[in-house]
């Protein structure tokens, strides 16, 4: 009998409960903000309020069709779409500086060491950096600094970008949006967006592409990547996810935000005897490291640490009056934990100068103290165990199981296992491409991206990977889409069952869930790989093959600065919230179709989950019939 | 290029029709009650039978099922269609197949092939499926790239004792190539074109059915099973028709890796359709891509060592040499003695070479090995030499019958002439006593005895032996030992079946004794059979114990609640299907009939052994009939619970003689009656339950003064 997951009422119906909590509390959460905040301002919605200079700002109607300086509703649009892009890209990217400097700061004795140290060397290689005969650490802080330079880099290309396809990197030359430095690119952006300075929608699309690309194959790669080095290379694990996952009686921790630094000190020292025993002398049996959002996907990844929720779970999770302490680093993290985490006896603790946010203590976590601080941080928790009030817990039973730890590593080793050593060579993705080809799988499909109150909270993700499995559409995903998923079991091997029956059997054959878990926001440089590894071993464009992205429930910045690499980087993207410009019919032609003609790919836009996804399955069954397959 | 999908759907399309045809050309002939059945077995059409859980006896129910066979193949370019395609091809090359066998005939009657396989040698393959004999299956189609290559690649596969089957040409070429075939050496021809595939997945459906208690129409389940517990793949030749593809597309629905050399017009799809155009790594392609556990034993003689040899009958013509216990002495022992007398390998041969020698072609015979290790025990002795008749069997071109001094061995002309000598027996039995006893054998040594006079005296010392060996035996009762062993070495393919093992009562697959459970739980505490204590009688009568209801329930996954070792009414113990034979009441006189799986022939029950055996085995407890091994039917303990062995009102003939002699001293013992077996009835008396009942009135049966079972 086919397993009965948690479906999307019944979370819905914990939500409900603990929103009954919230107003029992006298708190606001993020649907009574929602409700409070409709009807959306139609001119910001549809990217036509400009608010570039202190002239405006200005918005564009019928009766003025163009701003002070004269700018139309093209440009306007076009310069939000771009600015917008930057501040993603600026985001992921300075996620990736972070990492870089922990890498700097790597010990063999510290907390932070280096785990994978073969592929330190194999990417130092990349960077150009001598590898034989040379101390690890040597090399590390010589990669950590190269990939610094990388970010400022005066002349030449990002070094990330080798790894795309020969077409791809013709492709971006062609159109000129090889992207040179992430700092380049966002300052350059910034520039253009200013008042007066660039006014041709065509070039806020190619730009945008451009540091979009200079995120996905820079920035976020980067903060990939140098992350594996550190804290070791995702392999598969199985963990749980939901609520569920807190525990009744023990310390509970949670790690918010996107920065694994700060999560993988805490974690470590979490785990230390000292602690455990501390834990039970004040009357818990332990220590219970929880996440929410991408850094819960950053260590979830790595050891298997259980995943509260995602985005719009992240009130959830202080509402059930069980969380001793909420440690967040960066983004994502809603300023209404600070007064919500007041009206329960939950710690808040920030740490990241970037992100000091009112109602929390700061705690600055940086590699030189992160062992001590992370110490701190966990003995405040213990501490405060004893302060919990049972009569306000409430914990939701639903978890799923999910088995996570989808590297491109890690895909390739379990692709192995399919290959018969008599016919085939082992380390290539050459059992998916055959799989593919053979029409047992149809295509895939990278679900990324956020939770947005515009729609049904997770219910786009859930519904459209269903839909996909049952017609033998493998799906890769990372972030909150991934979260959704684990939440939903389709990260459960059994969620087979789930599946058309060739989707099934590869599930079978191979030991993996339906659903690949490849990690945080910035892993989506992950799929940037898979991606382009497995056209350069099929031989074809990236653009011709039956793989698409999708951003069902997408809100944040970052969300268009992936959307933009990725389509860039050859894949069409489906997206189930609109972009903002609207107002600007030029501008919605140069994202779509506009910029197919440019780059091959572009997005398609439709808010409701059915109808995307047939779209989906429809653009990959065409990609079939002209492959021939 | 067609895709791999197109290419099932047209295959699939053109069995569709030449089954069409070949009903057509039935309907011509025959009207619509006409029966239409497979020869010995309970499954009716089983491809059918067995996705559908219709029976099909007439050809008008086939007709109808065509309906459900097309309906079966959809056309969406989904995996799920070219599956259920494959299986709709698999069921429509049965249609054809099954019209061949109206009116009872077989179709293959003097020809190379076999057809359809019966349901006896199915459930015979039980055993060695179970503990890994045979390691699975290969089905070869279409035409090797010349006979040497066929008999070869036939021979590799054979010689790793998996089983063979083979449609189309290769069966000439095997032929022509000199290679000797049928199923007791594991080389099974079954006919000339694509749709005899259909008999291949008719066993691989049918060890779901027997072993797996999967429920006929479970069509998932059926395939579920297949998938994970029976290894079998396929192995294509070019040119590889869409016809075949199609097969192939059902094949590897059932969870079976097709390989083939044909690169044209091919989709590969890894572990499940496989392109290796070198045909020489054919055999370990396949098995690694299958995930077959070979067990090999390097044994260095001369001729090939392998389980599929274990069935290979030696004619007299064919006979090089023959060790007769009957006539001569000969005689077999082991020995545990004391570790400074044992020269590990050392190999001794007392008297001539079996290529020397006096008489014609008869020579004495007698194998003493001697054994020593800490952990051995001497009740391990009978359990090493019952070994013997199985890994003397297993060498080509010998055969091996009988144990202790009633042996009988031939060797062939053939094996002479590839020089195995007597030796070679002591390098066999040292390599499988090394091998499987590892843990409790540190040191081994085998004389070989061909002088006569040696051998006379050397048998008198193992009758010696033997004696003392049988008094033990006779003090070993169920209520004389403290325990009693579990057994779930058939839960690979039965896995909620749970033999428990008494000295009176043995597993019913008759392969494992109480000594053997114990001797096996001292070799490896986590393998198959584990300790069950006597705790908790809860009644004496019917054998149940709280201890064992205990270790069934965990054992069983949760599927049994409560089973008795001694009645077949009240929570009867369960059969995996590999039982010997089968016991089931007969009403009319209020006793039991038993078959053994060897008889094919009707019984009083108006049910065949498949049909009665079909009603039971798959771990499922049906009271009122029961599987058992041939050695239980002499035991006190059998149906204790309702009056022993008096119930026993027919067998057949040969059953009868191999347990006469003991299960009258149980008569003897229990009632005072002298002779039970000649009250007993058999084929030669009648397979008539009324007239059944006269025999036994008129013999004047114990079971006619006993209380009615029901």
């Amino acid at each position: 009998m086919t397993k009965q997951f948690t479906t999307i009422e019944e979370m819905e119906s914990d939500s409900q409960i603990l929103k009954q909590k919230a107003c029992e509390a006298c708190i606001d959460t993020w649907q009574d903000r929602a409700e409070a905040q409709k009807n959306h301002c139609q001119f910001g919605e549809k990217g036509i309020c400009c608010r570039n200079c202190s002239m405006g700002p200005c918005r564009i109607t019928p009766k003025s069709p163009k701003g002070i300086c004269g700018a139309t509703a093209h440009t306007i649009a076009g310069r939000n779409y771009l600015q917008f892009t930057a501040g993603g890209t600026a985001a992921h990217s300075d996620h990736g500086r972070e990492i870089c400097y922990t890498l700097a700061e790597t010990k063999p004795d510290g907390i932070y060491k280096v785990k994978d140290a073969e592929k330190c060397l194999r990417v130092a290689k990349e960077f150009g950096i001598e590898t034989e005969g040379r101390d690890l650490y040597d090399v590390a802080h010589e990669l950590a600094l190269a990939g610094l330079n990388d970010y400022g880099k005066p002349f030449g290309f990002q070094t990330f970008i080798s790894r795309a396809t020969e077409e791809r990197r013709k492709k971006w030359e062609e159109v000129g949006i090889t992207p040179r430095a992430v700092d380049h690119e966002v300052t350059e952006s910034m520039h253009m967006c200013h008042m007066g300075v660039q006014a041709d929608p065509q070039s806020f699309v190619k730009q945008s592409m451009r540091v979009g690309l200079a995120d996905g194959w820079g920035g976020s790669m980067m903060g990939t990547e140098f992350s594996d080095i550190i804290f070791g290379t995702p392999s598969p694990v199985d963990t749980e996810a939901n609520l569920g996952v807190l525990s009744k009686d023990m310390v509970n921790i949670v790690v918010h935000g996107h920065d694994p630094s700060v999560s993988e000190a805490v974690a470590y020292i979490a785990e230390t005897p000292e602690m455990i025993a501390k834990a039970k002398s004040v009357g818990a049996k332990g220590i219970n490291i929880v996440g929410l959002c991408c850094t819960s996907n950053e260590v979830t990844m790595r050891h298997g640490i259980p995943m509260a929720g995602n985005f719009l779970q992240q009130e959830n999770a202080i509402l059930t009056g069980a969380v001793e302490l909420i440690v967040v680093d960066v983004q994502c993290v809603f300023p209404a934990i600070g007064p919500l985490s007041k009206c329960f006896h939950t710690k808040f603790i920030s740490t990241s100068p970037k992100a000091k946010i009112p109602d929390s203590d700061f705690i600055l976590v940086e590699p030189s103290n992160a062992e001590e601080a992370a110490r701190t941080i966990v003995n405040t928790a213990i501490d405060n165990f004893v302060n919990r009030d049972a009569s306000k817990v409430f914990i939701p039973e639903h978890k799923e199981k999910a088995t996570v730890g989808y590297s491109c590593e890690a895909i390739i080793k379990e692709l192995d296992g399919v290959t018969n050593s008599f016919v085939d060579d082992p380390g290539t993705y050459k059992p998916l491409i055959e799989c593919i080809k053979a029409g047992v799988l149809r295509g895939a499909v990278g679900i990324v991206g956020c939770n947005n109150p515009k729609v049904r909270a997770d219910y786009s993700h859930i519904e459209i990977m269903k839909e996909l499995l049952k017609n033998d559409v493998i799906v890769v995903t990372t972030g909150c889409s991934a979260q959704a998923a684990a939440k939903a079991g389709l990260m459960d091997k059994e969620a087979k069952e789930l599946c058309g029956d060739g989707l099934k059997r590869v599930c079978d054959l191979v030991g993996i869930p339906p659903v690949l878990h490849m990690g945080s926001c910035v892993d989506i440089s992950r799929i940037l790989n898979l991606v382009h590894q497995v056209a350069k071993e099929w031989g074809i464009d990236v653009t011709q093959l039956p793989v698409v992205g999708c951003a069902p429930e997408w809100m944040s910045q970052k969300a268009v600065s992936i959307a933009n690499y990725v389509v860039a980087s050859g894949l069409d993207t489906y997206l189930g919230i609109e972009p903002q410009v609207k107002g600007s019919d030029e501008m919605m032609h140069l994202i779509t179709d506009g910029s197919r003609d440019l780059v091959g790919a572009g997005y398609i836009i439709e808010m409701d989950p059915a109808k995307l996804v047939t779209a989906m399955i429809d653009g990959i069954e065409a990609k079939r019939t002209a492959l021939n397959i | 290029m067609a895709t791999l999908i197109e290419r099932v759907f047209s295959g699939s399309d053109e069995m569709y029709e030449k089954a069409e045809k070949a009903l057509a050309e039935a309907a011509a002939k025959y009207d619509d009650s006409t029966p239409v059945a497979y020869p010995d077995t309970a499954y009716y059409l089983e491809c059918l039978y067995s996705m559908t859980g219709r029976k099909n006896q007439t050809l008008g129910e086939l007709k109808e099922s065509m309906k459900w066979i097309k309906e079966q193949m959809t056309r969406q370019k989904r995996t799920h269609d070219v599956f259920t395609s494959g299986v709709a091809t698999a069921c429509a090359a049965e249609v054809i197949e099954a019209v061949k066998y109206i009116g009872g005939v077989n179709p293959y009657e003097g020809t190379s092939y076999k057809g359809h396989m019966s349901d006896a040698d199915v459930r015979e393959l039980g055993v060695p499926l179970v503990t890994g004999d045979i390691p699975g299956f290969v089905l070869f189609i279409g035409a090797a790239p010349s006979d040497a290559k066929a008999a070869e690649l036939i021979k590799s596969y054979q010689a790793k004792s998996i089983y063979v089957f083979l449609v189309g040409e290769i069966i000439h070429q095997a032929e022509r190539a000199g290679v000797n075939m049928g199923h007791a050496v594991r080389i099974f021809p079954v006919g000339p074109d694509v749709h005899d595939a259909t008999h291949v997945i008719s066993v691989a459906v049918r060890v779901a059915l027997i072993f797996g208690g999967i429920e006929p129409g479970n069509y998932d389940g059926i395939r579920k099973y297949t998938f994970e517990r029976v290894n079998a793949c396929v192995n294509a030749f070019e040119p590889v028709s869409d016809l075949t593809v199609a097969c192939g597309g059902g094949a590897i629905s059932y969870g079976f890796p097709v390989i083939t050399n044909d690169d044209n017009d091919m989709w590969r799809v890894p572990k499940s359709l496989i392109v290796q155009p070198d045909v020489d790594k054919f055999v370990e392609t396949s098995i690694e891509a299958r995930g077959l556990k070979i067990r090999v034993t390097n044994v260095d003689i001369p001729v090939a060592y392998a389980n599929a040899f274990e069935g290979e009958i030696i004619r007299k013509a064919d006979m090089f040499a023959e060790a007769n216990g009957t006539t001569h002495d000969c005689f077999e022992l082991v020995r545990s003695i004391d570790a400074s007398q044992v020269t590990d390998h050392k190999i001794e041969v007392v008297g001539n070479d079996i290529d020397v020698r006096e008489e014609k072609n008869q020579i004495c015979l007698g194998f003493v090995v001697d054994v020593c290790g800490k952990k051995m025990q001497p009740d391990f002795e009978p359990v090493f030499e019952r070994k013997f008749h199985a890994w003397i069997n297993c060498i080509e071109g010998v055969m091996h019958t009988g144990q202790r001094d009633l042996i009988r061995i031939r060797i062939s002309n053939a094996t002479a002439e590839a020089g195995f000598r007597a030796a070679h027996f002591g390098e066999v039995l040292y390599a499988k006593i090394k091998s499987e006893f590892e843990s409790v054998v540190d040191k081994c040594q085998v004389t070989i005895y061909t002088d006569p006079a040696k051998c006379k005296e050397m048998r008198a010392e193992a009758n010696r032996i033997y004696d003392k060996r049988d008094e033990r035996l006779v003090s070993l009762t169920d209520e004389t030992v403290d325990e009693f062993y579990s057994c779930i070495m058939c839960q690979a393919f039965s896995p909620s079946h749970v033999c428990i093992v008494t000295p009176e009562r043995l597993g019913l697959c008759g392969a494992v004794s109480w000594l053997d459970a114990k001797a096996t739980y001292q070799l490896d505490n986590n393998g198959p059979c584990k300790i069950v204590t006597k705790g908790g009688l809860i009644d004496e009568n019917v054998g149940r114990w709280e201890d064992v209801d205990e270790v069934v329930h965990s054992l069983s996954q949760g599927a049994l609640e409560h089973v008795t070792l001694y009645s077949i009414m009240e929570d009867p113990m369960t059969s995996c299907g590999c039982f010997e034979c089968i016991c089931g009441i007969e009403p009319i006189s209020n006793g039991v009939v038993i078959v053994n799986r060897e008889h094919v022939a009707m019984t009083p029950l108006g049910m065949t052994f498949s049909e009665m055996a079909s009603m039971t085995g798959g771990g499922v407890q049906t009271p009122g009939f029961m599987g058992h091994g041939k050695h239980f039917i002499a035991s006190k303990k059998f149906m204790k619970a309702e009056g022993g062995v008096a119930r026993i009102v027919w067998m057949p003939k040969a059953l009868k003689d191999i347990v006469a002699e003991k299960l009258n001293k149980t008569a003897k013992e229990l009632y005072g009656i002298d002779n039970f077996t000649d009250m007993i009835g058999d084929e030669t008396v009648t397979e008539d339950a009324t007239e059944l009942y006269d025999y036994l009135t008129q013999k004047n049966h114990p079971v006619l003064g006993l209380e009615p079972l029901m």
